[in-house]
């Protein structure tokens, strides 16, 4: 198991490199340079070029490259073009905002979804059935921008309970969690729902009901984990693309996440801040993928003893 | 007279969809004495599954739908018990064997686990978790499986060894009856004959009734007391094991059914005599004798309504013609 876990640390290293070189490749080609971006209009070419210069900008594509990832190295992700600032600083400020956003978002998904999901298939064709799905439904159709929109309305406008900008208190999390965890929520719901069915059909479940179980603990202790299995995998898919893809809901509630920053670096074509943003998504969603895998090991024995090697 | 164990007097059940109305099974009657080996044969879809679900009342919801009868277990109308009652009975009185062994234990938990839960469930005398675990060691050897192997999960398990799980699984609470659904059918040729010794074994020891479902006649005759032959959702012969191997008289698809046994002895040289045609369509089955479109003897009186005839006290079969000859 540990040999595991290493060996797929280890394929970090190949990951980053292709996220890196993809990233550096298309800010490459499109056309554009820094110095024009930060003096504008009103800059002369030699001023431009000046300030280019100074930026490390002049030098060929490839050798700017080779320059920042060995920098990458020695845990330097450059400063920004615009701000002056320094990248790892700013990622290591806002990496934990957008992980526990994304984490706060997606357990309260699990929690919506999974229960609802479990219900409405075990009570296949009934109300209890038809309501959750049509919310769900209705909830996964809806642009996450909406939704955000309606629970300020609610919890700032009418109720005045919530901050609707900023994370200054632990307030401030509250509704970025709700407005991820119902959009996400909607669709766990509708997975739990669709494999559960599947599998309360097993022969295994009739098995665990002949030797006289209860419907309920057929359902938890049999059912559950065999059906967790495909939501375990799309959970994790949907954490690791949240953690830099929540940028709707950053840019709603003003959060000073990795997602606004990496994309206002794009804007800007401040190469520093995309390529030590894009670098640290990638470590962080493998990671993410990573304890997803593990945690599917725990769950299935017959992965786990894939991973470990054994028979079978 | 030996005790009757297990009564089931005419039973229909039938699958109601919003498509369709299939009569899996219709108006069976048959009983099993304590200690006493049934065989249920016939053809796959003939109800024989659905038979052996309803009497531990495990149909599919909504959509099995036991139409009219009794299941008198030790007397008592099992279809009327509350779900409760009913689940008391499941494993501890009345255990199952299903046909397919790859997919019938729980993927995700471990062997030892799984008899274990059997154990959990009907722990009447309140017995430690040390005892429960002496009893899965102990229930596992009775299978032939090293009890060191409880913590192994179902994917380390060759068919055989799995079915020895779920027998262990169904034998653990010692029931009075045991179904047994086809045990055999998914296992190859000679892990068969291993675990059909091993049942007739331990239902010789353990006392048990057993209800045995299968397609295979030479299996019914080295396990069963007793045979019922079913077509169509009926019982159409009764019989003992003599009375239906090696009687005189005999509806004639039964007679089908042993023609589609190829014979060492024969030396004619002729092919299999397969029974011609197939299953009447459950949704849509024909008024009178069920067998009548595939039977050769088929004649007017086939298509009223065909009652049971006596050929001697032990043996019935459900054919008018049969009747004339007395």
């Amino acid at each position: 198991m540990y040999k595991y876990v290493l060996k797929r640390l280890a394929w970090m290293i190949p990951i980053i490199l292709g996220v890196s070189v993809i990233i550096f490749c298309i800010l490459s080609v499109t056309p554009g340079d820094p110095g024009t971006f930060i003096l504008g209009a009103g800059g002369t070419q030699a001023d431009v070029d000046e300030l280019n210069r100074k930026l490390g900008y002049d030098l060929p594509a490839w050798q700017r490259y080779f320059k920042y990832m060995f920098g990458a190295l020695r845990l330097d992700l450059g400063t920004s073009y615009m701000t002056k600032l320094s990248v790892l600083d700013e990622v290591l400020a806002k990496a934990p905002v957008s992980v526990s956003v994304a984490f706060l978002g997606i357990l309260t998904s699990l929690v919506i979804g999974i229960p609802l999901g479990v219900l409405s298939a075990v009570k296949q064709y009934s109300l209890l059935d038809a309501i959750p799905t049509f919310l769900a439904i209705f909830l996964a159709a809806a642009p996450s921008f909406w939704v955000g929109l309606m629970l300020m309305v609610f919890f700032s406008v009418k109720l005045g309970w919530l901050p609707s900008q900023g994370i200054t208190s632990i307030k401030g999390y509250f509704m970025p969690m709700l407005s991820l965890g119902l959009i996400y929520g909607a669709q766990t719901l509708r997975f739990t729902r669709s494999s559960m069915l599947e599998t309360i059909r097993q022969d295994y479940v009739r098995t665990a009901k002949a030797k006289g179980a209860s419907e309920r603990a057929v359902i938890w202790k049999h059912a559950m984990q065999n059906a967790l299995l495909p939501v375990i995998t799309v959970t994790g898919n949907n954490f690791g693309a949240l953690l830099g893809g929540a940028i709707v809901t950053e840019t709603l509630f003003g959060l000073p996440g990795l997602g606004t920053y990496i994309v206002a670096g794009i804007k800007a074509k401040d190469i520093p801040v995309v390529m030590g943003g894009t670098i640290s998504l990638a470590i962080l969603f493998s990671i993410v993928m990573l304890l997803m895998d593990l945690l599917y090991a725990y769950v299935d024995p017959r992965i786990k003893a894939k991973y470990a090697g054994n028979r079978g | 007279m030996a005790e009757t164990l297990l009564e089931v007097k005419d039973l229909a059940v039938k699958y109601k969809t919003d498509l369709e109305t299939v009569f899996a099974v219709n108006g069976i009657s048959f009983s099993l004495n304590k200690g006493e080996t049934l065989g249920i044969v016939g053809e796959t879809g003939a109800g024989k599954t659905t038979t052996a679900l309803t009497i531990l009342r495990l149909l599919p919801e909504r959509v099995g739908v036991v139409g009219k009868g009794q299941v008198l277990f030790e007397g008592e109308d099992l279809l009327a018990l509350p779900e409760h009652d009913m689940m008391k009975k499941r494993g501890d009185k009345i255990s199952m064997i299903f046909q397919d062994p790859m997919t019938s234990l729980n993927p995700v938990h471990t062997i030892g686990g799984q008899i274990a839960e059997a154990l959990r469930l009907h722990n009447e005398k309140n017995r430690t978790r040390e005892q429960l675990e002496a009893r899965v060691d102990e229930v596992l050897e009775m299978v032939g499986i090293p009890p060191s192997r409880k913590g192994d999960y179902p994917h380390q398990f060759s068919g055989g060894m799995k079915q020895r799980v779920v027998i262990a699984m169904a034998l653990a609470c010692e029931p009075d009856l045991l179904i047994a659904d086809e045990p055999t059918t998914a296992l190859d040729v000679t892990i068969q004959a291993q675990v059909l010794l091993l049942m007739r074994e331990l239902r010789d020891r353990l006392q048990t009734a057993m209800i045995l479902i299968t397609h295979d006649l030479g299996v019914v005759a080295q396990m069963c007391d007793r045979v019922a032959v079913m077509y169509a959702g009926e019982l159409v012969e009764k019989g003992t094991l003599a009375d239906i191997f090696t009687g005189a008289r005999h509806h004639p698809y039964t007679q089908g059914l042993f023609g589609s046994i190829p014979k060492l002895e024969d030396e004619s040289k002729t092919l299999l005599h397969p029974i011609d045609g197939l299953m009447p369509d459950p949704t849509d089955l024909p008024e009178g004798c069920r067998f009548l479109p595939r039977c050769p003897h088929a004649c007017e009186k086939c298509k009223e309504k065909q009652e049971d005839i006596a050929l001697s006290p032990t043996h019935t079969a459900r054919c008018h013609m049969l009747e004339r000859k007395v």
